[in-house]
């Protein structure tokens, strides 16, 4: 299925000429370094350095070059697998290891295309080659460089070819020419000798007596895998744990050679674009069976916002979320087919491993998607930024908000939850209770003043949490937590909460300006076991109450007294509270809170 | 052609491995008719008989877990010395299916005795007398040789839960609750999705043990039913 619908996409995208992925034949690649040559395979002008910063790094010009096999991504090691007019200097230019027999693999694979194809600037290309080689001082200009020649002798550069009487705007290099590249989009599939093939079944069309290479191309772009790329499908000549039935590599799981290129194409495509983001160790990539804006706006819902424009997530979340009530889906969106997601990773370095596959109809997804912010939605501060990244919000389960001390797996597990509709998992509720209980004397280290341990962040994960696997068990509306403060909840977790904020907060008030109130000493033990604590703190809060002004001290018993009153002839306080009305205690105590700040209403 | 039989099989994880992921596993989304076959080869198979898999019934939804586990990379054999567990262990994720329950539909196909295969693990030349080695040549004929002997025996043997070994779903170690039961008076709803499954492993051709050739078809999911064709049939490739 996975490989079936990257083969599906890269088909649509290949019918499409504005879209920019590599045809069949050709392959995306950055060239380095470009030399200009005549008819006669003389240098002419001086070396001419592609290499340039685009973006934050440096690379070599993006273009499409001929793609006759693997090699074009990633060499193996017999260095005899030469490109077709273009390739790294090692091969061109006959350095570093193995250079003379790659420099004659090169020119072998040149002239066989000029006697097919005698086209002038492959001639001057095979020239070009042949006076190097008889007489090697033919290419000290490029190679003793006063800037550039080290970094040509390390052999790692691509370097490819200029006719110097052709127009640099429409055929910058030799293989761009006009007749150059008709006949290699015309040639079939030239079968590489290095390359090794057996003829079968494939798995991904279904047709029989196709060839099936052993080798598939690399993939690259996922975070983790070696920087020359890593497979999917890849099993090593000697590891015989993984072979079956006595077939080697790649004939364990056929795959034409058509199909294997369409494939990685379009992986190597979709790592390289827009539609792509990072959940946790899983490089994921997304895309649609037809195409459509959601493509372009998936990412936006769960990764963080570009620094220039920090409104733009917000943005694209809220139109999601309005989206039903405005109608203002776009009409191809809504059939617009499945949607897929998928999540890539590499913990062994040359070898992909699928972390998650997530296929659902498109209106159903974007559903799931808005269901996810609904019941993240509560009472926000009006400091606070309404929406959160996935990333943010698991930071906020992190020991000292570091990012390594998220548990591992968590953030996939929670986007497959996500996007499955799924409750989230269950230690994201236990780590963000967690946190709390450690952080509930937490001070701001230069101002001293108490740091909230409840943030708005924290509150939504947890009535999030709660909601999600209320209804994912038998559906009872009273266990359902509200988006602000709600009196008729009679859960005694919620209400104990509430009380636990109402009594700090009286606390607060006869001692105005206190740094250390019951929240820094007795939040855990009141929130693991109430039976404990709450006697003192009523006790104490007597004393409180006392000091306070008749009128506050009214206003505050009226609340004590709605709060005990609602907790449903429950005798004594219970002796201990279990993991989710610990939950409900937290988002009691923060809708408390929150309560207690009047906010001015906004103007819609 | 004999009656066919259902087996209600469920179990918590099971991984139909897909051949192009096979090292770092993952699994198909139903069960493969050879993983089924498989299930009704651990509770009875003989020479005479060779089972084919007709319905596959999905009951419950389908839901994934994403696993880590010690393995160890190489093979092992009796020639071996053994397997150094240190040296050859390596991690590897597994994205496996959680929760499944099929119905599973075969029946069997009845093998006269002309017909059968050689065994591959004949008695040894110097444990054969002279006078027994006619009698090992002929053919397996024996009284009452019928369908409905082995039909017989299967029922029995799944109601009484006897196995050759333990019936696993797709890997060893993800074993199976099976039980055999009567469609017609324990009917059940299969979940309601229709779905086209790709390209999916259906069975391997046996036919020349030399040279094993995987068999594959294109499932459709109508409403949680698979109708499995026949291996002899277009719509199963070689």
């Amino acid at each position: 299925m996975i490989l079936q619908a990257l083969k599906e996409y890269y088909d649509r995208k290949a019918a499409d000429p504005d879209s920019g992925i590599a045809p069949p034949g050709w392959i995306a690649q950055k060239i380095d370094y470009m030399i200009t040559i005549d008819e006669t395979g003389n240098m002419v002008g001086g070396l001419e350095r592609l290499r340039e910063k685009r973006g934050k790094k440096e690379s070599g010009w993006p273009c499409l070059v001929p793609n006759v096999g693997k090699q074009s991504i990633k060499h193996n090691n017999s260095g005899t697998d030469a490109n077709l007019l273009w390739d790294n200097c090692g091969f061109v230019l006959g350095v570093g290891k193995r250079g003379e027999k790659k420099q004659e693999a090169f020119l072998a694979a040149a002239s066989l295309f000029t006697n097919r194809v005698p086209d002038l600037g492959a001639k001057a290309i095979c020239q070009f080659i042949e006076k190097a080689r008889t007489d090697p001082s033919h290419v000290d200009p490029i190679l003793k460089h006063p800037e550039w020649g080290v970094e040509i002798g390390t052999g790692s550069p691509t370097i490819a070819f200029h006719l110097h009487k052709d127009d640099p705007n429409s055929a910058k290099f030799i293989f761009q020419r006009r007749q150059v590249a008709e006949a290699l989009s015309q040639s079939s599939e030239q079968e590489d000798k290095a390359e090794a093939c057996v003829t079968g079944l494939c798995i991904l069309t279904g047709e029989t007596g196709q060839s099936i290479p052993l080798c598939h191309t690399v993939i690259k772009g996922i975070r983790g895998a070696q920087p020359a790329g890593a497979t999917i499908v890849g099993i090593n000549k000697d590891k015989t744990a993984f072979c079956s039935f006595g077939k080697e590599q790649a004939a364990n799981s056929p795959i034409s050679k058509t199909a294997a290129d369409a494939y990685t194409k379009a992986l190597n495509y979709l790592l390289n674009s827009t539609q792509r983001m990072q959940v946790g160790d899983a490089s994921t990539v997304f895309w649609s069976e037809k195409k459509t804006d959601f493509e372009d706006k998936f990412a936006m819902f769960f990764s963080d916002p570009p620094k220039d424009n920090p409104d733009q997530h917000t943005q694209a979340v809220k139109a999601l979320l309005d989206a039903p009530i405005t109608g203002a889906l776009p009409s191809e969106d809504l059939d617009a087919g499945k949607f897929f997601v998928l999540g890539l990773a590499a913990p062994a370095k040359a070898r992909i491993s699928i972390r998650f596959w997530i296929v659902s109809p498109l209106s159903e997804m974007q559903e799931k998607i808005r269901q996810h912010f609904r019941d993240l939605e509560i009472i926000c501060p009006p400091y606070e930024k309404a929406i959160y990244s996935i990333f943010r919000l698991l930071l906020s389960t992190a020991a000292r908000s570091e990012a390594k001390n998220i548990p591992p797996n968590l953030e996939g597990d929670t986007m497959r939850s996500i996007l499955e509709g799924l409750p989230y998992p269950a230690t994201l509720l236990q780590s963000v209770i967690r946190r709390i209980k450690a952080e509930q004397s937490l001070k701001n280290k230069k101002t001293g003043k108490s740091v909230p341990h409840i943030s708005y962040v924290r509150a939504a994960l947890i009535k999030a949490c709660i909601n999600r696997s209320c209804r994912f068990k038998k559906y009872k509306p009273e266990e359902e937590l509200a988006v602000s403060l709600d009196p008729h909840n009679m859960n005694i977790g919620y209400r104990l909460g509430r009380l636990f904020a109402t009594l700090e907060k009286i606390q607060q008030a006869a001692n105005p300006g206190i740094n250390a109130t019951i929240r820094d000493r007795y939040y855990a033990s009141a929130s693991g076991t109430p039976a404990v604590v709450f006697g003192t703190l009523i006790k104490l809060s007597k004393h409180h109450l006392a000091k306070l002004k008749e009128g506050w001290r009214i206003h505050f018993e009226k609340i004590l007294q709605e709060i005990i009153g609602g907790m449903n002839g429950t005798v004594a306080f219970p002796p201990h509270l279990p993991l989710e009305d610990q939950g409900r205690f937290a988002v009691g105590y923060y809708h408390q809170m929150q309560d207690f700040y009047p906010r001015k209403e906004k103007q819609d | 052609m004999s009656k066919g039989f259902c087996l209600e099989v469920k179990g918590d994880f099971a991984c139909f491995t897909r051949p192009e992921m096979k090292v770092e596993r993952v699994s198909y989304d139903v069960i493969t008719p050879s993983a089924a076959r498989a299930i009704f080869d651990a509770i009875l198979w003989k020479p005479a008989i060779r089972w084919r898999i007709t319905k596959i019934e999905v009951l419950n939804p389908i839901r994934w877990a994403n696993i880590r586990r010690n393995e160890v990379a190489h093979t092992a054999s009796p020639k071996s010395k053994g397997i150094f567990i240190e040296d050859s262990r390596q991690q590897r994720a597994a994205l496996l299916l959680r929760d499944v329950k099929y119905r599973l539909h075969g029946e069997f196909d009845f093998i006269p005795p002309e017909k059968r295969g050689k065994t591959s693990n004949p008695v040894p030349e110097w444990l054969v007398d002279a006078a027994e080695f006619d009698d090992l040549q002929k053919l397996d004929v024996r009284a009452a040789e019928t369908e409905a002997k082995y039909a017989a025996m299967f029922e029995r043997r799944a109601k009484k839960g006897q196995h050759f070994h333990h019936p696993y779903l797709g890997c060893r170690e993800f074993a199976a609750d099976v039980r055999l039961v009567d469609p017609s008076r324990e009917p059940v709803t299969p979940i309601a999705k229709n779905d086209d499954l790709g390209w999916m492993l259906y069975d391997l051709d046996f036919s020349d043990p030399a040279n094993i050739k995987p068999m594959f078809y294109r499932p459709e999911m109508k409403q949680g039913v698979i109708q499995v064709p026949h291996p002899e049939s277009e719509e199963v490739r070689k």
